[in-house]
């Protein structure tokens, strides 16, 4: 699974840290997410497209491989 | 997630506060057999034998504790840094937590495993006291530094 957090992150004018406040994680859990080294579970991807604003699938999507 | 009861994040300094010293002490002691004189006291035992074939059971003895009391610290202070929660205790490090303990305990047997097979004879004693503590040695060790790696500053480009 891939997802373009850094995106929007991007687009919402976030750093890591300042989004993982939001959403209440850590920063190594944005950090991990962002280097598509951790798939966060159904809540936390729902928090993050509900501070972005978009669908789930906008910002998390399935790969090939999956 | 429900997840096994861990301590608040302070009790992780305490505990390091605590291992550092005793494991230093720790292996001191299992390398040297010293004692501290006044370390003396009654204690209660369920079972301790006098010599091999005397066996007894439920009864206060006078010993030398410093075994006890270091092996006490050891634990009680590892097991404070292994299972306090981290500043922001959310599901990743949850999972680091989780996937650090299966690898100690895989290395931990493997480790074992190797010290069965080519350390004999009272050296063997030592690896068994050794191993008391290792499980929880490896799994601090592996869950800190997979942390430290994680948390290492990336340009953040807004």
């Amino acid at each position: 699974m891939k997802n373009n957090i850094k995106v929007e992150r991007a687009i919402h004018n976030l750093t890591q840290e300042e989004l993982s406040n939001k959403i209440g994680v850590s920063r190594q859990t944005i950090n991990a997410m962002e280097a598509n080294k951790y798939v966060p579970s159904t809540v936390l991807a729902l928090k993050i497209a509900r501070l972005f604003n978009k669908p789930v699938e906008a910002i998390f999507l399935l790969e090939e491989t999956d | 997630m429900k997840q096994f009861i861990i301590l608040p994040n302070h009790f992780k300094k305490i505990g390091w506060f605590i291992l550092v010293p005793s494991l230093i002490l720790g292996v001191y002691i299992v390398a040297t057999g010293y004692e501290f004189d006044w370390l003396e006291a009654k204690v209660f035992a369920i079972i301790s034998d006098r010599s091999l074939s005397d066996r007894e059971y439920f009864r206060f003895m006078d010993t030398n504790i410093t075994n006890t009391l270091t092996g006490v610290l050891c634990i009680v202070g590892a097991m404070m840094v292994g299972f306090s929660r981290e500043k922001i205790e959310d599901e990743y490090i949850a999972g680091i937590r989780l996937s650090s303990l299966l690898w100690a305990v895989g290395v931990n047997y493997l480790l074992l495993l190797l010290a069965f097979l080519f350390i004999y004879d009272s050296p063997f004693m030592d690896v068994m006291v050794y191993n008391m503590f290792t499980i929880l040695l490896l799994f601090i060790a592996r869950f800190n530094f997979v942390l430290y790696k994680n948390a290492k500053y990336v340009p953040d480009e807004k």
